[in-house]
């Protein structure tokens, strides 16, 4: 699954470690959320995008 | 041009040096372990020779845990040092929280290590090993188990998702892979075609198999990225 969280980030100049403590998470899991190597759970994904102020389908898209 | 950038890059990158740093602190353990094992063997204070392959296994295992527990409990007790060493690319101090989830993971780990090498030491120390002091150690190894339990129950509690994907994930691989090798193994030996397994054996193994396979799943998940 792809998504946007690390442009999101970017654009909000937050380090890694500045998201994982707005959503309760380690930077680990920012790193392998923003590489793809890992999919959020579906109430971390709900954070995010309330986070965001998005829709989960715009942050995170899926591939197939 | 300065001093600095005379170096190559990848000597400032955080993540390098703290591999570096791991790799002169395994080094240092190894080097130590064996030369104080070869005094030990050499004034007869205990008994190399003639340890089985399980034996040695585990007791290098335990080692690493041992080494790597008191690695992570020493970072961690700094919140200065916790995420330099073991979060490199977080680039900041650690949360007293951060700290002292490191500190448990440490002792977790060390806790495994020290209960893995007891039965072994044990036996190569004591040969013959006394009814009471087997009885004694038994009894120390069930009161860590239950203090080594709790302690990864907590673990789990305080992780988050992806940890704790990881940790499922390993359990249900080493599961499936250990389960098919051990029924093999034992219908093998049920039909006189392969050697008989003690359960040292088979715990020596499971706890390699569950290390390797822990370490390919969280490399898969990006743990440690």
């Amino acid at each position: 699954m792809k998504n946007r969280l690390k442009v999101l980030r970017a654009e909000r100049d937050w380090s890694q470690a500045d998201l994982a403590d707005r959503l309760e998470v380690s930077r680990q899991t920012i790193n392998a959320l923003e590489t793809g190597k890992y999919d959020p759970s579906l109430p971390l994904a709900f954070k995010i995008a309330r986070l965001f102020g998005q829709s989960i389908e715009t942050i995170f898209q899926d591939e197939a | 041009m300065t001093v600095a950038s005379k170096f190559p890059k990848f000597l400032s990158n955080p993540k390098f040096r703290a591999m570096a740093l791991l790799t002169v602190a395994g080094g240092i353990v190894g080097y130590g372990s064996g030369s104080l094992i070869g005094k030990l063997e050499k004034a007869g204070a205990m008994r190399v020779e003639g340890l089985g392959w399980s034996d040695l296994l585990s007791g290098l295992i335990a080692m690493m845990l041992i080494a790597m527990g008191t690695l992570v409990l020493v970072a961690s007790l700094s919140r200065k040092t916790a995420l330099r060493v073991l979060d490199p690319g977080n680039g900041r101090d650690a949360t007293p929280a951060q700290a002292s989830y490191y500190r448990q993971q440490g002792l977790v780990a060390l806790l495994a290590g020290v209960m893995l090498a007891a039965p072994v030491l044990a036996n190569s120390v004591f040969d013959p090993l006394p009814f009471e002091l087997g009885a004694a150690v038994m009894a120390g190894i069930v009161a860590l188990f239950l203090v080594q339990t709790v302690g990864n129950l907590i673990l789990w509690q305080r992780s988050d998702e992806l940890v704790r994907q990881v940790m499922s994930e390993t359990g249900a691989v080493s599961f499936w892979l250990l389960q098919g090798a051990l029924f093999l193994w034992a219908a093998g030996e049920k039909l006189n075609l392969l050697p008989a397994l003690s359960l040292w054996d088979a715990v020596a193994v499971l706890m390699a198999s569950y290390l390797l396979i822990s370490t390919l799943v969280s490399a898969r998940r990006g743990l440690g990225g």
